[in-house]
């Protein structure tokens, strides 16, 4: 299956990250895992263009990460969704599908 | 079981940089991470071998260098520095700029001379643009999560910059009229400082809290409307 590009992977990465968190709240494994899962591996994050992005969303008061011990005594640093962030969903969503569409327009492929 | 922190501290050396705190957050996160990684493997059958490279491969993945250098970032743009400190300094180089331009421009302050040759320095074209810096302070210091507290004080940065200035040349003028005597005489001294605080400092800082009200509300708008 071909991969996306690393410029709209970078694009999508905030939006899918924030649309995930909306759900529950999840530790930086499994935000990684879950993306991969759902998307049937064509978008892939490791560890490099994760953290920072995760930091970056705490910074900016998007999320709010605490430590929690998992039933098997490790300690995870899960990541929750504040008000705030759940407020950048719905523009991104909104920019996301005029880019689809205006795509679609262009290229007359469907499911963009 | 290989120390996993271990592995993490030897990849991404450059997070000595950062604060200890920071430092030691990212590397028990990302070990976690790496564990997570092992165990997964693991579970879908890998052999203890296999498993340990899958995981040790995302460690060498992660351009350890680069990481670090954005993870430092990130640290370095967290608490005050992003917060006030960065938007502030921000802020006033722009206000700054403005004044050098209008300088160039041949804009001079409004003078208004009062008796015993003193006179306050009105920079009102200079105070005109204001609202755009303390806005640009506002917004800088609200992408970095700032309060409602820290985007004011970014914003009036410019006009606390002029005052720290003022308050210096006070002190020291304080100090040096110690040793020489009739250096200064305390009523113009005190008049003098007073009006140049209300032409640079009081009366500026109101455009620029203006626009930085400005900006939050729009902003409060924007939120709302999304």
């Amino acid at each position: 299956m071909a991969l996306v590009g690393a410029q709209i992977k970078r694009g999508s990465a905030e939006f899918a990250v924030l649309t995930l968190l909306a759900n529950h709240p999840l530790h930086g494994y499994e935000i990684a895992k879950r993306i991969e899962q759902q998307t049937g591996g064509v978008l892939r994050f490791d560890m490099a263009s994760l953290y920072p992005m995760l930091y970056r969303f705490e910074r900016k008061a998007w999320v709010k990460a605490e430590w929690q011990t998992l039933p098997n005594g490790r300690r995870r640093r899960c990541y929750r969704l504040t008000p705030s962030g759940r407020k950048q969903i719905a523009p991104l969503r909104a920019e996301w599908r005029a880019f689809f569409q205006a795509l679609q327009s262009i290229t007359g492929f469907q499911n963009a | 079981m290989p120390d996993w922190k271990q592995k993490v501290r030897k990849n991404l050396r450059l997070l000595a940089a950062c604060s200890p705190e920071f430092a030691e957050q990212v590397t028990e996160e990302l070990s976690g991470h790496l564990e997570d990684i092992y165990e997964d493997r693991l579970q879908t059958g890998m052999m203890e071998e296999a498993a340990l490279e899958c995981a040790l491969n995302e460690a060498k993945y992660c351009r350890g260098n680069w990481l670090a250098v954005r993870l430092l970032k990130e640290d370095c743009m967290t608490g005050f520095t992003g917060k006030i400190g960065l938007p502030g300094l921000v802020t006033f180089a722009v206000a700054m700029v403005i004044a050098y331009t209008l300088e160039a421009l041949h804009i001079p302050p409004k003078i208004i001379f009062f008796r015993d040759s003193l006179f306050l320095s009105l920079p009102i074209a200079w105070m005109c643009a204001l609202p755009v810096c303390g806005a640009l302070g506002a917004i800088l210091s609200s992408r970095n999560g700032g309060s409602r507290l820290d985007r004011m004080i970014s914003a009036s940065f410019p006009a606390a910059m002029f005052g720290v200035v003022f308050a210096f040349v006070f002190i020291v003028g304080c100090v040096v009229s110690l040793f020489v005597r009739g250096y200064w005489q305390w009523r113009f001294v005190a008049w003098g400082i007073l009006l140049w605080w209300t032409g640079y400092v009081v009366l500026p800082a109101i455009p620029l809290i203006l626009g930085a009200t400005v900006a939050d509300q729009i902003k409060r708008v924007r939120g709302q409307a999304a």
